[in-house]
């Protein structure tokens, strides 16, 4: 039971944080089809430098991996920012500037993951290997049953992402910029006439988004295949997008969606352990959470409130 | 006729300025620009551009190469970049004919793999006579693709789910449970893909022997391009064209000028799966023949950037995919001659849908520098 609690919060958390990076940019009225791209990026970013100061400072270190968690921030941040360029300035389709960024990435990550291999390590590979992350027990929380599973060799990086999700939902719900960037979504026109500058907003909350996807992408590279190669490119950020929505668009009941899935993800490669089953049911197990969402979409689409001025460019003379 | 002094803004104007062919002019504007960033990438890894742009060409079979193995020629090598580039025209065409309704079909991916693996399963594996087979092949990629895109249409207008959300999750889903299948019925021990299918269900003729040559040809090719014209009528000329590009373009006028905006998403939807079916058809069963499990085929993807490519018009897509798979198709050859990575081609595809996307900002941009330069030289005492 401890390790069903334990894998699904392994895997909830990251996909939670890049829904939160969702939520922010829908917000502010930019379709995010992206997250994939960044995710695969940040994690590109965060295995260069792990791999680059893993050289000075062994492959064990602790602070090297916390390090390379920030280098997958700036890194998902600052490749977020071609996206930026593209819907913002350039106005282009957000769903087609977002498809195309993720296979920009794709193919970026794994030409720059080979050249920088061969040039920089002088080794033929595409991947950089990671150091298993350190964990940490909550002592005197273990002791709860079931929620205490939560704290029971947890990686550290859970906690984190929890921190960065309070205070990520406090700056959305509770500070003026939060606010701003809700209206941006819905009315941005109205935001204009209040001064403030619509481009500007969603230009960072794009970036907010492009640094949460990158911090979750570095996670998932940590907890699911300890190295950064293509396999990252799993559809992980898609169903980040499909969190949020049914989700509908708010950070509490994202939560509540990625611990369904992450539950129904770990349940699932349980029941097929107990029973005997040969390994390619995983594959059967690997639908569930996309068949839930599916279903929980038909029932709740028609109560889905999507940000009114979602996917329209800002044109500054339209009512 | 005024002309610019700075002579960069005056190349960006011929290019993407308004006047004859404009969406010609914009997409070579694009293809040359990603060809320059192309250029400033191998220039840094110190390889000469020209030659790696010569056998792109050349590995693609555009131009012929130095020499060739036996029973091979440039012929073979053409022959082969139709054979990729039919299931990519498909793809292109299934996505320009749901976004000119407004929807965007993500689900070409999935498509492609729910028809490819109902095909090899149904026919692919009897041995059934080839005319009756290849038939049946087509006709189950369209009926399956057809009702696939119906669904997510249908879903789309009785539920309000987003179409995106729903092709994504379709796509994973088809891909996890075809994997399940292969994996248990029909995976070869050797390749650990599905095993292949039997010639009679294959659509293309392997190996065939011609003028001394051994050949592949792709049968569903010519099938494409009918069906790129059909579709270039269908959207131009009929009365259900109209309606599509309307409900398109305002879903509440439509819908007050009295159309049916449901039954055309729903239809709309069809023929966009219907056509990503055959994409898949001929892909799975005429360029491959087998299926290679938990992969989405990166051509129900790229697809969508290459209708962009096309200007989002039938025509367009045919020649977007044509470019687009030179450079895939060259890709090997290229790595192996320069000695360059493997992945550059592909980078430079992505780039090249990077600039298509932004198009119509390089038109509405040359726009600006044109009436720019039309007012300074209007005379000061007006």
């Amino acid at each position: 039971m401890n390790s069903i609690i334990g894998d699904s919060v392994t895997f909830a958390l990251p996909l939670f944080i890049i829904a939160i990076g969702g939520i922010y940019c829908e917000g502010s009225g930019i379709v995010n089809l992206a997250s994939e791209g960044f995710l695969g990026m940040g994690a590109f970013f965060g295995g260069f430098a792990f791999a680059l100061f893993a050289q000075f400072l062994g492959m064990s270190s602790v602070a090297n991996a916390y390090l390379s968690l920030l280098f997958a921030l700036c890194g998902g941040a600052i490749f977020s920012m071609i996206y930026a360029l593209l819907s913002i300035k350039f106005k282009a389709n957000q769903v087609v500037s977002g498809v195309v960024v993720n296979m920009l990435s794709t193919a970026l990550s794994a030409f720059l993951a080979s050249q920088l291999n061969l040039s920089i390590f002088g080794q033929a590979s595409n991947k950089f290997l990671l150091a298993v992350f350190p964990r940490f027990t909550v002592k005197w929380l273990v002791n709860i049953p079931i929620l205490g599973a939560f704290f029971d060799d947890t990686y550290v990086f859970v906690y984190i992402i929890l921190f960065v999700a309070i205070i990520m939902t406090y700056v959305l719900y509770k500070t003026p910029f939060g606010m701003n960037l809700r209206a941006c979504g819905d009315n941005p026109q109205a935001v204009a006439t209040t001064g403030r500058d619509v481009n500007s907003i969603r230009f960072k909350a794009i970036v907010i988004n492009g640094a949460l996807a990158g911090f979750g992408g570095m996670c998932f590279a940590y907890s699911i295949s300890t190295n950064f190669s293509s396999s990252i490119y799993a559809g992980y950020g898609y169903l980040a997008i499909a969190a949020y929505i049914f989700g509908n668009w708010r950070i509490k009941q994202t939560l509540y969606a990625c611990l369904i899935f992450g539950f129904s993800r770990s349940i699932g490669y349980v029941l097929i352990q107990h029973l005997g089953l040969p390994s390619t049911y995983s594959d059967l197990v690997l639908t569930l959470p996309y068949i839930m969402t599916l279903v929980l979409l038909l029932f709740f689409s028609k109560s889905n409130i999507s940000p009114k001025a979602l996917g329209e460019p800002y044109e500054k003379s339209k009512r | 006729m005024i002309k610019e002094k700075n002579i960069l803004k005056r190349i960006f104007i011929s290019f993407c300025g308004p006047g004859k062919a404009r969406m010609l002019r914009t997409s070579i504007f694009c293809i040359l620009l990603s060809m320059l960033f192309g250029s400033l990438i191998l220039l840094l890894l110190s390889k000469n551009p020209l030659v790696a742009y010569q056998s792109l060409l050349q590995g693609a079979g555009v131009l012929p190469k130095l020499n060739y193995p036996g029973k091979k020629s440039q012929l073979t090598g053409f022959l082969n970049l139709v054979d990729y580039t039919t299931p990519m025209i498909f793809a292109a065409l299934s996505i320009t004919i749901a976004f000119k309704c407004g929807l965007i079909n993500i689900s070409v991916a999935g498509t492609m793999i729910f028809s490819g693996i109902l095909a090899t399963v149904l026919v692919g594996y009897t041995d059934l006579n080839p005319v009756v087979a290849r038939s049946l092949v087509v006709i189950i990629g369209l009926v399956s693709g057809g009702l696939l895109g119906g669904l997510i249409g249908w879903l789309k207008y009785k539920f309000n789910m987003n179409e995106i959300v729903v092709s994504i999750m379709i796509n994973y889903i088809i891909s996890y449970i075809v994997s399940f299948v292969i994996n248990t019925k029909f995976a070869d021990p050797i390749s650990r893909q599905s095993v292949e299918i039997g010639q009679n269900a294959r659509l293309n003729l392997m190996n065939v022997e011609m003028f001394g040559l051994k050949m592949n040809i792709p049968l569903l090719f010519p099938i494409a391009i009918f069906v790129v014209f059909l579709i270039d009528f269908l959207m131009k000329k009929t009365r259900f064209g109209f309606e599509l590009k309307t409900v398109g373009s305002n879903r509440k006028a439509s819908k007050y000028a009295g159309m049916n905006v449901g039954k055309t998403m729903i239809v709309t939807m069809m023929i966009s799966g219907a056509l990503a079916g055959l994409a898949g058809v001929s892909y799975y069963l005429g360029c491959y023949g087998s299926i290679q499990p938990r992969v989405q085929p990166s051509i129900g993807f790229d697809c969508i950037a290459v209708s962009l490519l096309g200007f989002i018009t039938p025509i367009g897509c045919l020649f977007a995919s044509f470019l687009v798979m030179i450079f895939q198709c060259g890709t090997s050859y290229l790595s192996s001659r320069l000695g360059v990575l493997r992945e550059i081609p592909s980078l430079m595809t992505s780039i090249l849908l990077l600039f298509s996307a932004c198009a119509f900002y390089f038109q509405e941009k040359a726009d600006a520098c044109k009436i720019k330069l039309l007012k300074s030289r209007r005379p000061k005492n007006e």
